[in-house]
């Protein structure tokens, strides 16, 4: 009896800690939607495994298997992983007056905005997208979006942010917010879209 | 005639943007590097991978990163992780993404790249290749 005991108990912390292979845990995205991660091949052999359950884990050895574990007592090293993983990149849209590379007047705070993201994120990239709506010749909004995002390149230059860290390019009228057809004059698609990563 | 071919095809190979940036280092704390063909770097933020590289790290060290299609990276003690392939059309926000770990561990916040097409992102471990369906995880390979 003591025996049987004693063997179970050792089973019990096999499965709890001998995970010898390599092993996958799925968790919940930040946002806590569902994901997955599928194992296609197993030694070499195509396999038809896909784990969904969040909050498990799966030996990736021999015959896929999935377990759950408690999110709230993952260990250390685990735990010390995630925390060391980069915030998410921010985005922000900002606004021109028609025809021009003029920020609206709403839209100027967003400079500081993005100027104190930067600030806050060692290793910063910073990519602008210009947009135009559709009022004008294609070729016309091309040039006009490519200068809306050096406009702005240069404000955040002018603000202190490295122009190392600043790229620039310009989509023209290809991709509106806004779908209304050609000649249209929209205030939504007449702005940069920035990410911060 | 055939060497023509060889000298043209080495022309095209030359002209692919190799060198083009994928990721840039927002972290590195204790021993680590970035090996990039018989070379060794010591990265830092800001530090920016080209695709090929192999990120390096010793007993207490650890790298922080984040790839242009927004996938970020965690590595963690005692590891050694290959970005062996990353395709990314800042246009299209398609791509494909191949990332192996030989041994150690990484933390996967996936990005783009894995929402463009099934399976466009995959994870290889010396025992088992994995496709990455949107979602966060970790993968560890004991020594």
């Amino acid at each position: 009896m003591i025996r049987r005991t004693i063997a179970s108990l050792l089973l019990v912390s096999c499965l709890s800690a001998c995970a010898t292979g390599p092993t996958l845990t799925l968790l919940p995205s930040e946002e806590g939607k569902q994901g997955a991660v599928a194992v296609l091949e197993e030694n070499g052999k195509p396999v038809d495994y896909v784990v969904t359950e969040l909050n498990s884990s799966t030996n990736l050895s021999g015959r896929p298997k999935t377990r759950a574990i408690n999110p709230d007592k993952l260990n250390a090293r685990r735990l010390a992983l995630l925390q060391a993983l980069p915030p998410p990149p921010v985005r922000l849209r900002l606004y021109f007056q028609q025809g021009t590379t003029r920020l609206t007047p709403e839209s100027q705070p967003g400079l500081d905005f993005l100027k104190k993201e930067v600030a806050e994120r060692p290793g910063a990239e910073v990519q602008v997208t210009g947009h135009t709506d559709t009022v004008g010749k294609v070729e016309d909004n091309d040039v006009l979006s490519e200068r809306r995002a050096e406009e702005v390149v240069k404000a955040l230059a002018d603000l202190g942010i490295e122009p190392a860290l600043l790229t620039a390019v310009g989509r023209g009228e290809r991709e509106p917010l806004e779908d209304k057809g050609d000649n249209y004059a929209s205030p939504a698609n007449r702005r940069v879209e920035v990410i911060v990563r | 005639m055939k060497r023509a071919l060889l000298i043209l095809s080495g022309v095209l190979l030359a002209a692919q943007p190799a060198w083009a940036e994928i990721a840039r280092i927002k972290r590195a704390t204790g021993v680590t590097s970035i090996e990039r063909g018989a070379g060794r770097l010591t990265p830092s933020p800001g530090f920016q991978l080209q695709p090929g590289d192999v990120l390096v790290t010793g007993k207490d060290g650890q790298l922080s990163l984040t790839f242009i299609d927004d996938t970020r990276f965690s590595v963690g003690p005692n590891s050694r992780i290959a970005v062996d392939q990353f395709d990314y059309n800042r246009t299209t926000q398609a791509g494909a993404f191949v990332t192996r770990v030989d041994r150690g561990s990484l933390a996967v916040v996936s990005g783009q790249i894995a929402k463009s097409k099934r399976d466009a992102m995959k994870v290889r471990t010396p025992t088992s290749l994995l496709g990455v369906r949107g979602t966060r995880f970790i993968v560890e390979v004991p020594k």
